[in-house]
């Protein structure tokens, strides 16, 4: 009997705690984590333009590496296509802006536009929301002369990450959206 | 007769004066000394107010008081001790109220200072993210830094905040923030609350989205 009471009290106790964390966000705080993921897309993109552009000291870019390395969950990937190849290759986060730095142009522009929410952010069973965010991106590599050599528009997919942590800050406890970014997947490459 | 007469009446009116004037002196000194006696009650209470604190007058009133005392000279010794006790218990009280209002001065001037450095620290951010180029922008980086306890002070950014709820990105540092603004070349985000050390140094700031 006793068993049975201990039983049915854990019972309720664990649904209780279940719908606590099963409760949605508001719609206001949702927004606000939306846009939070969203602006950490964004800053992606001026880092990219940052490693891109071969006026950014080299001191300048590979720190900007580190920030943009952090953004993402570890062992992202990042999809590259060129109008030469049917072939996207995929890269390691790292990897990709170590590339990006070394590109064989004299002057490179990537612009991102664009950016928003394919599919919306998602509470996922372990309270990890969930989305994905289109971009689109132009590159244009130039020579010595400043001819225009390449260019192209990607269509990309990101997958977004947003968990809810906590950590200790001068002995109070703060409450914190972690945004980590996911694969960064090709889905077309046009001229323009 | 005649003589004899006169001189009695001239005995008399001289009697009369004599005893009539000292009547009159007698009268003027019990006067005094009650005069005197009441202006030593009055001291006395005066001073003994001053002394235990009890007086409602300001610190200028009481050490006027005492001097107006001092002045009148009553020649009484337990009133010359009392003035000096008197007299030390409103220079102490002084010297702390001077003390209090310094304390006071100084820290509205902290005040004013923190003030000024929260505009300059906003200022930072507004030409860090207008620097024509990295160099520009890093010396000004160092410039603000200068305003931390350390380049790892932590920043907080408000995500959203409604009542009970505050939702913050991720905590960041200074240094990474005023990098993060360089790089991001836009400043959307206000100081909600800075912490300050005893050496006016930023412990934490908290930062709020706009």
């Amino acid at each position: 009997m006793k068993k049975i009471l201990l039983t049915l009290l854990f019972g309720i106790f664990l649904i209780g705690n279940t719908q606590v964390f099963a409760q949605e966000l508001s719609p206001e705080r949702k927004q606000a984590v939306d846009s939070l993921a969203l602006e950490k897309v964004r800053d992606l993109s001026k880092y990219i333009k940052i490693v891109g552009s071969k006026e950014t000291p080299w001191s300048e870019a590979n720190r900007v590496i580190d920030r943009a390395e952090e953004l993402f969950a570890p062992d992202a990937e990042i999809g590259v296509s060129s109008l030469a190849s049917n072939e996207v290759m995929y890269y390691k986060v790292r990897k990709y802006l170590e590339r990006l730095m070394r590109l064989n142009y004299d002057r490179v522009e990537i612009d991102w536009y664009k950016i928003e929410y394919v599919s919306d952010l998602q509470r996922q069973p372990d309270g990890t929301y969930v989305g994905v965010i289109t971009v689109f991106q132009t590159f244009k590599g130039f020579d010595k002369e400043g001819r225009l050599i390449y260019q192209d528009t990607t269509k990309k997919d990101i997958t977004v990450y947003v968990k809810r942590k906590e950590t200790q800050i001068g002995g109070r406890l703060i409450g914190f959206w972690d945004v980590l970014l996911g694969d960064m997947r090709v889905k077309e490459t046009s001229l323009k | 007769m005649k003589l004899h007469v006169k001189n009695i009446i001239l005995i008399t009116m001289l009697a009369f004066v004599t005893i009539g004037g000292t009547t009159s002196c007698s009268s003027k000194k019990k006067l005094a000394k009650k005069e005197y006696e009441a202006k030593l009650l009055q001291a006395k209470t005066d001073l003994n107010a001053i002394i235990e604190g009890t007086t409602q007058w300001t610190l200028e009133e009481q050490k006027s008081r005492i001097e107006e005392i001092e002045k009148s000279d009553l020649q009484n010794a337990e009133i010359d001790a009392l003035i000096v006790k008197a007299k030390e218990v409103v220079e102490r009280k002084m010297a702390e109220a001077a003390r209090v209002a310094e304390e006071e001065r100084l820290r509205q001037i902290e005040e004013q200072n923190k003030v000024k450095q929260v505009t300059s620290l906003e200022d930072y951010f507004t030409i860090i993210a207008a620097a024509p180029n990295a160099e520009t922008a890093n010396a000004k980086i160092a410039e603000a830094l200068k305003l931390f306890a350390s380049p790892d002070v932590p920043v907080l950014i408000i995500v959203y905040h409604v009542g009970d709820i505050i939702d913050y990105d991720a905590p960041t540092t200074a240094e990474r923030y005023l990098n993060y603004i360089k790089d991001q070349k836009k400043v959307a985000v206000g100081i909600y609350n800075i912490k300050y050390d005893s050496n006016n140094k930023i412990t934490e700031l908290e930062l709020i989205k706009k």
